[in-house]
């Protein structure tokens, strides 16, 4: 019963720690918290949707339309969060540099990205509805069993197959992302940005490029962070992104903003916890998510794997 | 303008606001040699550098580098040039290695193989970045930092070094490293305008120098003709 709660709570917390990872690559770098990248968290999951060539609901602008062409889900995968990532460098370029150019305080930024959100979603239910969408079954992986028991028959620990997917797909994304910031040149030039963006110009970084890489990944990330919650619970609507936002934000803050193997252990950690919720007392599960960030901000302020908050000088 | 000269600044003008940095600003800097700058706090000198390496945007005037207009460049496209600027306060990167700070400083390069060479020809020239190679920059002391900084610079291969304040808040001992240090890259070859406080120090070690004063140049001359001015001595000697 426990390995199969922890197998949920895994598998849960590891999309929170991709979703979390677009906002912690955004923060690190320009330190504001981009509220739309739950929105586009939400239009990667329609991309693939739409691009897998399936059919649209009765509802807004494009009901029953759909593609004239179908792409396997693992490429609708990759093509609609390559999507989701340039909407991601669209958003940089119309609305976040402007602001940066003006010398706009970080809290108009925060008020805008919330804008943007909104607009977002409500442009999503303009054009597709409210309805709920979801991939075909067996979409992922066409001819595997939808689930699958790591237990025995008297004790059995069932993982959903679009569970292990979820946590296949994270662990690569970490594996390559830490890869790329750490090990390569362009991942070695956005920790200089991210961390003094005008010596980083001083030794020939162009900056504003890598502000736009960092938006393209974020969105990238989030694009594929929708598409597997789409395949894990459906898309629910356009609204999907929103819990997720808020969540994001608690896991950040609870690993520690701008720390990127803290949005892996807050995302996982809150994850986890939210799966050991009894069944009887799951309509507070959200609440214990900012239960346990309020306790840990008392007794960690600067959160589990931040740098502290005053720095030696 | 002359054949040799390297940098080029003239009429230069810059405003913070309403404020008037620097006036009409000219300074010539001509290959290989040591120009240095050197005037009061808020004279303007940092910003002059700033300006050259387009941290800011001048009001008018021009900047010449090689005999090419460098005051629409991006900053990072002046580094691309061939100007490096070890800015005042050193910023290094903190939470990056002594190695990632010095491979960073050649970023515009592509040349890998000429990189690992300029990497271990720093190293020999700053014995004690290679023994702190691994360590975050922040962790190193004032003066480490300081060789940090110009090391890093000169892993851009520049033919023209800024150097802002490079011997500020630091030991005698090693501001006298420091200037040694000049004097070794400039007999290499490297063009440098110096901005600093240390006035005697640095005009012994240069060729030339200019007078900042409120923003405008009201003194120039080979250095030797400097440190016997006596307005010179009476204001920056002491």
């Amino acid at each position: 019963m426990l390995a199969q709660q922890l197998a949920n709570g895994l598998a849960i917390g590891s999309v929170y720690a991709i979703f979390a990872l677009g906002y912690t690559l955004i923060f690190s770098i320009l330190g504001i918290i981009n509220f739309a990248h739950g929105a586009i968290f939400t239009l990667g999951a329609y991309f693939t949707y739409t691009l897998m060539g399936l059919q649209f609901g009765f509802n807004g602008l494009l009901a029953q339309q759909k593609l004239p062409f179908g792409l396997p889900f693992w490429v609708a995968l990759l093509v609609g969060a390559v999507i989701a990532g340039l909407f991601g460098v669209f958003l940089e370029r119309i609305i976040f540099r402007p602001l940066r150019a003006r010398g706009a305080d970080p809290l108009l930024t925060l008020v805008a990205s919330l804008g943007l959100a909104v607009a977002i979603v409500n442009i999503i239910q303009y054009l597709v509805g409210a309805e709920t969408y979801s991939y075909p079954s067996g979409a992922a992986l066409p001819g595997a069993p939808a689930s699958v028991n790591f237990g025995t028959t008297e004790a059995p620990v069932i993982i959903r197959t679009a569970q292990l997917i979820i946590i296949a797909v994270a662990v690569l994304i970490l594996i390559v992302l830490t890869f790329f910031i750490n090990r390569t040149k362009t991942g070695r030039a956005l920790r200089a940005v991210s961390e003094d963006a005008t010596t980083s110009s001083l030794l020939g970084i162009n900056t504003n490029q890598l502000i736009r890489l960092t938006f393209f990944l974020s969105g990238f990330v989030g694009g594929v962070a929708g598409t597997l919650v789409g395949l894990n619970v459906g898309i629910t609507g356009p609204y999907l992104g929103i819990s997720f936002g808020l969540k994001g934000l608690a896991v950040i803050v609870l690993g520690g903003l701008g720390s990127i193997p803290g949005a892996v252990v807050g995302g996982l950690l809150i994850g986890i916890v939210e799966a050991l919720v009894p069944a009887s007392l799951v309509s507070y599960r959200d609440a214990l998510a900012f239960a346990i960030l309020f306790i840990v901000l008392l007794v960690r302020p600067q959160g589990l794997l931040g740098r502290p908050l005053i720095q030696k000088v | 303008m002359s054949a040799q000269s390297v940098l080029e600044i003239r009429g230069l003008t810059v405003n913070y606001g309403a404020i008037q940095a620097l006036k009409d600003v000219t300074i010539t800097v001509h290959a290989g040699e040591v120009v240095t700058l050197i005037g009061a706090n808020g004279a303007g000198k940092s910003t002059t550098l700033r300006a050259v390496s387009r941290l800011l945007n001048p009001r008018s005037g021009s900047i010449q580098y090689q005999g090419k207009d460098i005051a629409r460049l991006r900053a990072d496209e002046v580094v691309r040039a061939g100007i490096a600027h070890v800015p005042e306060g050193r910023r290094v990167l903190a939470r990056l290695t002594v190695e990632d700070n010095l491979r960073l400083g050649a970023f515009v390069r592509t040349d890998n193989e000429a990189i690992e060479a300029d990497l271990q020809a720093q190293f020999k020239r700053f014995p004690r970045l290679l023994e702190r190679r691994k360590q975050l920059a922040g962790t190193l002391s004032g003066g480490e930092q300081q060789m940090l900084a110009i090391a890093r610079a000169l892993m851009s291969r520049p033919q023209l070094l800024l150097l802002d304040e490079p011997s500020l808040g630091l030991a005698p001992i090693i501001v006298r490293e420091i200037f040694s240090i000049i004097r070794d890259l400039n007999q290499s070859g490297v063009t440098i305008l110096l901005v600093e406080q240390n006035a005697t120090l640095a005009l012994k070690n240069s060729a030339r120098g200019y007078v900042l004063e409120a923003g405008q140049i009201t003194l120039e001359g080979p250095a030797g003709a400097l440190i016997e001015d006596e307005r010179v001595r009476r204001a920056y000697l002491g």
